[in-house]
């Protein structure tokens, strides 16, 4: 075991990582053997549907993660992204491309918000997160008069649908190549730019890049804008799967991006995230919510596996580390 | 000196791939202070915690008042009298004197703790130690100084037969410590064990009985305080002889420019009106006590923390530092006392800590240029000499002297002209100290100036071209070296306390 | 050392503004002054008061606990199960119901306390269990308590009592008050308590004062937990039919009730009758905002703003004194 876990290659990639992934395969097997048709095309289109914007989500709380704090507004600010763009669309008669926008830009503005009251005013991200999502919650019910938000149909006569083909066009998951190239984007900018490196290292020691003449408030800040504006991203690849979004919801979207975030060994306590494991992570939790719906089961038993799964990877990484000191 | 109290014989512990203890003997009489010595890592600490019962022995036997004992937590320890005074002060900031001394053994009434008794009870025992507290305050609000002494009042109302100081004098003034000491002599009188750990030499010739030396997790020998000399103890603990002479005179040539002003800096209480100049090639060693206001000065001096007022001048221009980042713009680095928690990123690896302060350079447009990182961070752990197996080490992983190597690195690769080393021996074991020195000078002879803050007297005196000595937060005097002695710099860092 | 402290505390200055924000809406809407406005008020209120005492405990310790929201529908739903499918007596349901609720807080305790996981996630987790767990126990249906006028439902004359002449007094307020005024000794006179401000201060400087730091860090998530027991005999007394999946949000209510309180979201300092008025304040906001012709949606952004501004004031505060 410990020989399989010096190996450069494993040390590279992550032992819990691979672990994850083997979990997932199995995860894939074992439905597909207990659910008539679940391998089939359908079935993995609707994994993926469900894979796109819970990865923007939870590609961008990990940034948040990484800093050291923590993001769980992003459910609700993802729904009042979609709802506002929705229904400035539909009543106000707006471009698509224009709600396509306004949805990023809400979600930017509400990373702002949220960014510069944890960097440079010093409330604990914990509080700004529970601020955030009674607003998020609230400006979006207030905003379409407590009304839930249809998004137009692919084959809406207004020409209006175009936006799915951003999901896919035909059988071809066009979603999955955008996904792709974000998470490119998104590991390079963790791994390989000035920005993931200062929100890596303030997140380990925030005082020590302080004191190394870094203007670490900025950076810090960054991490929740990257979030947000993620999130906004997120919203509309939500509606291009699911159409319909209702206000007063989304929170157990956060716990799903949070889960998959600390599953592929980002730690809670910031300075350490991998991009590839969180979207490993992404891809677990939406294969088992395709499962569990395929097996007629609520959307709650999922809800339990889900926390027992994030509980045994976070006492392996927790147990590991208190074994190394 | 009374009979036997304490004897631990064969005492054995191993962590994994480290042979913490290998086969300590320590004994300890009834009325003796029993200095315990050795440099970092020699395993005073292991030793102390396997006697109060933080960690578990492998093997080897601990006989305490003629029983063989084995503890298995503080508590257990404690209920039996042996208790420790912690160097980093364990102390509960949000709760009040008379709370802390009596945690986890409160008074009590029924259900309710009998806070009025516990009150009652610190008065009595600061009474008896001539302390002044309020018992009331919260423990947040009192000095280090005084929150130490809470902490020994803590341990001696423990109805303690041992006590173990842990370097207690760290955080002391001048003053105090003659008042720790006053406090240990007469524990010493009422027949109480004690074990003294500290790394000052004259402290232990001036207060304790025996020394025993530890080296490597190794006993070496136990010597009679009054009978042995500091070489002695120096050479027991090192196994080799170090050099610890003075500057004789200035290295700075007289014609060398003013590369940085300080003029009437000031920042709250612990900064006033400190003006001083320092000159290319310069040590400029800050002396001081403990609270003397110099860490404050230089933070204040490098943007860490906010001035109330002063000018700064580099190379004659008038320069505004509100922030680290400014003070790194304009060519000062600034490594603190402090350094894990200031200093270094342990999470991460040298590489990424020794271009933290310098990242823009080595980026090739958007992204970081990991090749010319490694090979500059290479070419310094090369020069610097720094102990890894390679870059991309952890600095975790690293000993305090390899690490402080590392943050100089990272003031090197910025290529900063003025260096501000604030106690930078400290936790550093003796044979890496006499590395960083020569480096200080390498450094000042290639024309760097460096301002050196250090509580150790014989630290200032080897290493400072010039002086200054600070009290209760003023610049009170500025001393050449060639005039520089223990005498004059105390007295001026004592000016106002006598 | 003489340092004066202010009367002008944070539980103070909430206290104030919870009588300023009664008088403002009674001011401003004469539905609001009705006696049954206050009446319905009271009845919403007590599972609210209930989940902030005791999560006051872990937010003090400088943790937190997320589950407490899920966590009450998933015990009221437990216990109304029994009473409605095995025809268990209500009291024994009820005690049911607590001791779930004492049972999920000892597994968090576990959790965090000996398994050494951050107390976000941990509640998270056991959060995103409850809510699973009461759907299946139920199988996916709402469950209704027995309601007033039936023979098991007695237990709504705990916090609600119909005198003889028909006026309805809120009996819950009192053991409401009651509650506070035991925990709060409980906090400031008794070692759980005064261990639980240690840990959140100094943790490690508690572990070695000997102190069996593992056992009371268990026992304050026992402590939230059974508070969110409690609160589920509240919630079924108020709520006539209790439906699974809800809950999600309550735990940030509660939470940001005992943080307007002036319990420091840092852990170290707190005080429970802080915490019950800032719980007070949440709720009068929530319900009161309507009165008085806010778009019903509104008081969710004006609270989200008035829990940033109660920390920033707080922040603010302290930099001042520094």
């Amino acid at each position: 075991m410990e020989n399989i876990k010096q190996n450069p290659v494993v040390k590279k990639l992550g032992f819990n990582r691979i672990i994850l992934f083997c979990i997932l395969l199995l995860m894939y097997g074992v439905f597909s053997v207990i659910i008539p048709g679940f391998a089939s095309m359908d079935r993995i289109m609707s994994i993926l549907n469900y894979t796109y914007f819970l990865g923007f989500l939870a590609l961008g709380v990990t940034f948040v993660i990484a800093t050291g704090g923590i993001d769980f507004s992003i459910g609700p600010v993802m729904f009042c992204c979609a709802l506002m763009a929705g229904y400035t669309l539909n009543t106000h008669g707006a471009p698509v491309i224009v709600s396509l926008i306004m949805s990023i830009v809400i979600g930017f503005c509400f990373g702002c918000f949220n960014g510069y009251l944890v960097a440079f005013v010093g409330v604990p991200p914990f509080i700004v997160s529970m601020a955030t999502m009674n607003i998020a919650k609230g400006l979006g019910s207030v905003f379409t008069k407590t009304q839930s938000v249809s998004w137009p149909q692919g084959n809406d006569p207004s020409g209006k649908g175009w936006f799915r083909n951003l999901v896919k066009v035909g059988d071809f998951p066009v979603g999955l190549l955008i996904f792709a190239v974000a998470i490119v984007i998104l590991y390079i900018v963790m791994n390989n730019t000035k920005a993931g490196r200062y929100i890596l290292c303030l997140g380990s020691n925030k005082e020590a890049v302080r004191l190394s003449g870094v203007n670490v408030r900025k950076w810090q800040m960054l991490a929740y804008v990257i979030c947000g504006a993620l999130v906004g991203i997120a919203a509309i690849f939500f509606v291009g799967a699911y159409t319909t979004v209702q206000p007063g919801l989304g929170d157990t979207y956060n716990n799903e991006a949070i889960a998959s975030c600390v599953m592929g060994g980002t730690s809670m306590a910031g300075g350490l995230a991998s991009i590839g494991g969180t979207v490993i992570g992404v891809l677990v939790i939406s294969l088992l919510q395709e499962g569990i719906m395929a097996l007629r089961m609520t959307k709650e038993v999922q809800m339990i596996i889900t926390g027992i799964i994030v509980i045994v990877f976070v006492y392996a990484d927790v147990s590991a580390r208190r074994r190394r000191n | 000196m009374g009979e036997v109290i304490l004897t631990m014989k064969n005492i054995d512990k191993s962590f994994p791939g480290v042979h913490a203890l290998d086969h300590v003997d320590f004994e300890l009489k009834r009325g003796e202070v029993h200095a315990l010595m050795g440099e970092n890592g020699a395993g005073k600490s292991t030793l102390m915690k396997v006697l109060t019962g933080i960690y578990t022995k492998d093997s080897g036997t601990i006989t305490y008042e003629g029983r063989e004992v084995e503890f298995h937590n503080t508590h257990d320890a404690q209920a039996a009298g042996i208790v420790i005074v912690h160097q980093e002060l364990n102390m509960v900031g949000d709760l009040t004197v008379a709370q802390n001394i009596f945690i986890g053994r409160e008074f009590k009434k029924g259900f309710m703790i009998d806070d009025r008794k516990m009150i009652q009870e610190s008065k009595k025992l600061f009474d008896e130690l001539h302390i002044n507290i309020d018992p009331k305050a919260k423990m947040s609000d009192l000095t280090v100084g005084k929150q130490q002494m809470c902490e020994i009042a803590k341990a001696i109302s423990h109805q303690a037969k041992v006590i173990i100081f842990d370097e207690p004098s760290a955080a002391l003034t001048e003053k105090e410590i003659e008042d720790l000491f006053a406090i240990i002599r007469d524990l010493r009188k009422q027949n109480l064990g004690i074990i003294y750990i500290s790394h000052r030499m004259d402290e232990i010739k001036v207060i304790t009985d025996r020394v025993t030396v530890m080296r490597d997790g190794a006993y070496v020998g136990t010597l009679i305080t009054d009978e042995c000399t500091k070489e002695d103890i120096i050479n027991m603990m090192v196994g080799r002889v170090i050099y610890e002479d003075p500057k004789t005179h200035s290295m700075v040539p007289a014609d060398a420019p003013v590369v940085l002003k300080v003029e009437h800096l000031n920042a709250g209480k612990m900064v006033q009106d400190v003006s001083f100049e320092l000159r290319k090639g310069e040590i400029l060693g800050f002396s001081g006590l403990m609270g003397a206001g110099r860490t404050e000065m230089a933070r204040a001096l490098f943007g860490a923390d906010p001035k109330t007022g002063g000018d700064i001048y580099i190379n004659g221009k008038k320069v505004t530092i509100n922030s680290p980042e400014d003070a790194v713009k304009n060519g000062i680095g600034y490594l603190s006392e402090d350094r894990k928690r200031f200093g270094i990123v342990v999470q991460k690896t040298i590489t990424e800590n020794s271009t933290l302060a310098t990242l823009p350079k080595y980026m090739s447009g958007l992204f970081i240029n990991k090749g010319a990182e490694k090979e500059v961070t290479e070419q310094y752990i090369k020069e610097l000499d720094t102990k890894t197996p390679s870059a991309d080490q952890l600095v975790v992983n690293l000993s305090g002297g390899n690490q402080q190597k590392v943050v100089i690195a990272k003031w090197l690769v910025r290529n900063c002209d003025i260096l501000i080393f604030d106690e930078p021996t400290r936790g550093i074991d003796v044979g890496a100290k006499n590395e960083i020195y020569k480096l200080m000078n390498r450094l000042a002879a290639e024309g760097k100036s460096i301002i050196m803050i250090s509580s150790e007297m014989t630290e200032i005196l080897r290493m400072s071209d010039r002086i200054i000595v600070m009290c209760e937060g003023k610049k009170t005097g500025e001393i050449s070296i060639e005039e520089a002695t223990q005498e004059a710099i105390m007295d001026k860092a004592t000016r106002d306390i006598k | 050392m003489t340092k004066k402290k202010s009367i002008f505390t944070q539980e103070v200055i909430v206290g104030i503004v919870l009588v300023a924000l009664y008088f403002i809406f009674r001011t401003i809407s004469s539905d609001f002054g009705k006696y049954t406005t206050f009446l319905s008020m009271m009845d919403i209120s007590y599972y609210y008061a209930l989940m902030a005492i005791g999560v006051a405990f872990p937010l003090i310790t400088g943790g937190v606990d997320l589950s407490i929201g899920t966590g009450m529908i998933c015990y009221a739903l437990a216990g109304g199960c029994l009473i409605r499918f095995y025809n268990v007596p209500t009291g024994l349901a009820m005690l049911v119901s607590i001791l779930f609720g004492l049972g999920i807080g000892l597994a968090n305790g576990v959790l965090i306390s000996v398994m050494g996981l951050p107390p976000f996630l941990a509640t998270l987790c056991t959060c995103m269990i409850t809510r699973g767990l009461g759907s299946v126990v139920t199988g996916s249906f709402a469950i209704p308590w027995p309601t007033a006028k039936q023979d098991n439902g007695w237990f709504h004359s705990i916090f609600k009592i119909t005198l003889a002449d028909k006026t309805k007094l809120p009996l819950g307020l009192v053991w409401i008050i009651l509650l506070m005024l035991i925990m709060q000794f409980v906090l400031a006179h008794t070692r759980f308590g005064r261990y639980t401000i240690a840990i959140g201060s100094n943790k490690e400087a508690a572990i070695l004062s000997g102190i069996n730091v593992k056992f009371y860090h268990i026992m304050v998530y026992a402590v939230s937990g059974l508070f969110a027991g409690l609160a589920s005999i509240a919630y079924a007394a108020v709520i006539k039919t209790v439906q699974p999946g809800t809950g999600a949000g309550m735990e940030l209510d509660a939470i940001g009730g005992a943080i307007v309180g002036g319990v420091s979201a840092s852990g170290g300092y707190g005080t429970i009758y802080g915490t019950v008025i800032g719980a007070y304040v949440i709720l009068f906001l929530k319900q009161g905002l309507p009165y008085i012709g806010f778009n019903a949606n509104m008081q969710q952004i004006i609270t989200g703003f008035v829990l940033i501004g109660a920390v920033t004031i707080d922040i603010i505060k302290r930099k001042v004194i520094k």
